[in-house]
């Protein structure tokens, strides 16, 4: 391209760059000085320090626990129902796909908020299993019903990216693998796990950040006994307390970065993540 | 057999999936306003939800930003794309790189981010920082959309039509455009159904007055979803499916391909479009119903469940002026909202020691009582108790009080109920429900260990903590409003409250029982209160002055059953039991071991708040 040519490209382009610098860029900046600041400007490390404080560093490992658990009942609920869809006849695909997307119109924090209704004390499940004579099933306001309020918000996140890599599979493949001898589970082992590795990855990312910052979760859920790092971060800001609200936001995006390079050895391009993320929004 | 095990399984997954839709959609007919009690079919919910200004406003406001969001995203993002293809390589990488930052970064991260942009250069919060924040997480997903399109086009298209004598506008308006439109259509859509879910980032950046279907939920879920939400999503969910499923099903007509097949080409597309058809309908119905004798706005800050919708109403058909009503959860909350700048109201409702925080960092504004002759209506007893945290009187008018005490359930607890003590008690495990707030929660602590509830000896309160921690396991959960739906469900036995939620829980439930514990406990003042930043102080204490009338005050009372100061309004009381009542009007020798909440000053409350983050980080079981 030639320099005029080049020039007119910045020109044009100058508007979308100013954006994304006093948007993405600046507010970023802004989240690093204040974590390394006090209340007055003064640099101090006491904000990322405090995540070294018993009651943080305990929520921060509560969260990556449970946001652990619920990625890894993620996958293994998703791949065997992505397979399956995968198997299903074409012309029921749209149908099937559809029916699993559909939830996702009705507003998360509702659809939360019912599982309260359905786990709590007397609630729906409690009353329906009492009748067949199975008395004090009650996990609300416990981890699992966290993890099964995560799994249920960010299943369809992990279904969605493993099912668009698996269609992507040539059925050539897999039956070469099979006439050349090798049973369902060495094909599945040895052949469409590694092919839908990217997939994968990119599940795991989806599922993962969510889960690990989430704070809507555990206060609905967790009765408030439960602080998750999501919570903690959101009382400062309540409790106006911004600085240190940036700083553990900075421990963070620490495992939400090493997460990232972690999927990322598995090679997904970003390509599949944005690709999920669309399918899961548009089917 | 494998089918088989194959259908049990898809089916079983359905089931997980659908289970708590099928709930809100149930709750959407129950004529109950508890979600999981089931009291008779009713389509009440469906008729009020369109005479609910609230929601309707939650509905406008969302739909208004994600179309906003979603256009701008979308020019912005296009012609993104259309540069960053022509880039270097390793620009081109760089400038991706950072656009996708807010699609993997984590929510509450970007969400924070903006919040402390926007507080950090001192401007306000508004829908304008709400609209900056959607654009911008929404801009990844035209990006992503686009940018494929762009970089498979042929550019010497583009430039055949510069050869032929079109200006680059023509050339790109009438080759570039219709080649990139399917990518644009669907990065638009996504951008929309994104801002349209949004429930963080629209937390954190919004301004007062401004609510989200989502933003307006979430403060919901505290006290009891209203049931009109349950109708409003059941009628978007079913839309939604009937629309997905004749896109799915319908006739297929293969038509040439032409523009319009190309946007009909995109399930989705009419999916939305019809959506946007019906509530732009519902728009126009709202319209018609516009005030006629507008003369201004009014911003209210208020607790949470705290007025009767009839009386902001009537106040609005009174006055002229019109109500934007909001809600908070928490005095800190309110507190940060107001200190910060973030938003400005002109009328708040906090309670006593906050009134006298608020007073000391200057944030008030002081009352012009001409403008409000009805204050002669409350009690002088209660403005003199008004005294103990704000002097003279100058800025808070009284607007509910009571005590705080225990509810319990007459079948569940078998012990007599008189001291704090029965809290601590293990044979209640997983049966007692305690205040989320600091203050209450160590009210309950200090009083039992027979110290101040405004102690700001370290030694009394680090006893109360470890009493709260060593309590923590046998706690059910931490509640706010809450805790109303659960006592009376039955849900649990023993609970913290507030004197004016025991009427009405009573009423619903006529097993429960409130007691003032005999070691003593807090009584509590929420008054009216003018913020110096205020825009319209005139509608502030028109507000004020309508909510001492007597009748008013009564509609209130009724509504939200907490006690009154206004002594007319009590009298007008027909119900002989209530006017008396000992839990609506405790008599001298209840009161007399009660005390306020002072404000404890900067420091005090950082150290209430450093206790009770090791009471919220302790382990539960």
């Amino acid at each position: 391209m030639n320099k005029k040519a080049r020039r007119k490209n910045a020109l044009v382009s100058s508007p979308y760059m100013v954006w994304i610098a006093a948007f993405i860029i600046i507010p970023l900046l802004f989240i690093v000085y204040y974590g390394f600041t006090d209340g007055a400007g003064n640099f101090t490390l006491e904000q990322i320090k405090s995540i070294a404080r018993e009651e943080y560093y305990e929520a921060l490992i509560l969260s990556l626990v449970l946001s652990i658990i619920s990625t890894v009942i993620c996958l293994l609920l998703a791949y065997p129902l992505a397979l399956i869809l995968r198997n299903m006849n074409l012309s029921k695909q749209g149908f099937i796909v559809f029916v699993f997307i559909l939830p996702m119109w009705m507003n998360f924090l509702l659809r939360t908020y019912a599982w309260q209704a359905i786990l709590d004390i007397n609630g729906v499940l409690d009353t329906a299993l009492s009748a067949i004579g199975i008395e004090g099933f009650n996990i609300i306001n416990t981890p699992a019903a966290i993890v099964l309020g995560m799994v249920y918000d960010y299943l369809p996140f992990m279904v969605l990216p493993i099912y668009n890599v698996l269609v992507k599979i040539d059925d050539n493949v897999i039956n070469a693998a099979r006439d050349l001898g090798a049973n369902f589970w060495q094909t599945l082992v040895k052949i469409i796990i590694p092919l839908s590795k990217p997939g994968i990855a990119s599940g795991i990312i989806m599922v993962f950040v969510p889960a690990l910052t989430t704070f809507v979760i555990s206060d609905i859920l967790g009765g408030g006994k439960l602080l998750l790092i999501g919570n903690i971060v959101e009382r400062q800001v309540k409790a106006d307390n911004l600085n240190q609200a940036a700083g553990l936001s900075l421990v963070l995006m620490v495992f939400i970065i090493i997460n990232m390079l972690f999927s990322g050895k598995d090679e997904p391009d970003i390509k599949t993540v944005k690709e999920g993320k669309k399918n899961e929004k548009l089917r | 057999m494998r089918n088989c095990a194959k259908r049990i399984y898809l089916f079983l997954m359905v089931l997980f999936l659908y289970l708590p839709i099928f709930v809100l959609i149930v709750a959407s007919f129950n004529d109950s306003k508890i979600l999981g009690k089931w009291n008779g079919f009713t389509l009440e919910w469906y008729k009020q939800l369109f005479d609910n200004a609230s929601i309707m406003n939650a509905l406008r406001t969302t739909i208004v930003l994600a179309l906003l969001a979603s256009i701008i995203a979308t020019v912005l993002g296009t012609l993104a794309c259309i540069t960053i293809s022509k880039m270097k390589k390793s620009t081109k990488s760089i400038v991706v790189g950072i656009t996708n930052i807010p699609m993997l970064n984590a929510e509450i991260v970007t969400a924070l981010a903006f919040m402390l942009l926007f507080v950090g250069l001192g401007i306000s919060l508004s829908f304008s920082t709400v609209l900056i924040a959607h654009v911008t997480f929404c801009i990844p997903y035209v990006v992503l959309n686009v940018l494929p399109k762009v970089s498979q086009m042929d550019n010497n298209m583009y430039e055949a039509a510069l050869d032929l004598g079109a200006t680059p506008f023509q050339a790109f308006y009438k080759v570039t455009l219709p080649e990139i439109m399917p990518g644009i259509l669907s990065g638009f859509l996504m951008s929309f159904t994104m801002s349209i879910d949004d429930f963080i980032i629209t937390h954190f950046t919004r301004g007062s007055g401004i609510d989200t279907l989502s933003t307006k939920i979430y403060t919901e879920v505290r006290k009891g979803i209203k049931p009109e939400m349950y109708a409003l999503s059941t009628l978007l969910f079913v839309t939604v499916f009937v629309l997905l499923f004749l896109v799915n099903y319908g006739p297929k007509t293969k038509a040439k391909k032409s523009f319009t097949t190309l946007i009909f080409k995109n399930k989705v597309t009419v999916a939305i479009s019809m959506c946007v058809v019906i509530i732009a309908s519902v728009f126009g119905y709202n319209l018609l119903k516009d005030d006629k004798n507008y003369i201004g706005d009014v911003y209210v800050y208020n607790w949470g469940e705290y007025i009767d919708p009839a009386v902001i109403e009537l106040f609005e058909e009174r006055t002229g002026y019109k109500v934007h009503y909001e809600e908070f959860e928490t005095n800190e909350e309110m507190y940060t909202i107001i200190a910060k700048g973030a938003r400005t109201y002109d009328v708040i409702c906090p309670s006593d020691y906050m009134v006298e925080k608020m007073i000391e960092n200057e944030l008030l504004a002081e009352i012009d009582y001409s403008n409000i002759p009805n204050i002669s209506n409350i009690g002088t007893q209660y403005m003199n108790s008004a005294q103990g945290f704000d002097p003279g009187n100058k800025y808070c008018v009284p607007y509910c009080w009571g005590t705080v005490g225990i509810m319990y359930n007459k079948n569940m607890v078998d012990d007599e109920v008189n001291s704090w003590g029965i809290l601590f008690n293990e044979k209640y495990e997983d049966n007692i429900l305690m205040q989320a707030s600091v203050r209450d929660a160590y009210c309950v602590a200090l009083s039992y260990l027979g110290y101040s509830i405004n102690t700001l000896n370290e030694d009394e309160l680090k006893e109360a903590t470890d009493l709260l921690v060593a309590q923590k396991p046998i706690v059910q959960a931490y509640v706010v409003d809450q805790v109303r739906d659960k006592m009376i469900k039955n849900a649990a036995a023993l609970a913290v409250i507030y004197s004016g939620e025991a009427i009405y829980m009573q009423k619903e439930n006529p097993d429960l029982e409130y007691v003032v514990p005999d070691e003593g406990s807090n009584v509590w003042i929420d008054g009216w209160v003018i913020p110096k930043d205020c825009q319209n102080k005139e509608a502030a204490e028109a507000w004020i002055n309508f909510l001492c009338e007597p009748e008013i005050a009564l509609m209130n009372f009724e509504y939200i059953t907490y006690s009154t100061p206004n002594v007319a309004a009590r009298e007008l009381i027909e119900d002989e039991e209530i006017r008396n009542s000992q839990i609506a009007f405790p008599d001298e020798s209840i009161l007399s071991r009660c005390s306020v909440y002072n404000y404890l000053g900067k420091e005090g409350d950082t150290l209430y708040d450093y206790y009770w983050t090791m009471v919220g980080g302790a382990e539960s079981d």
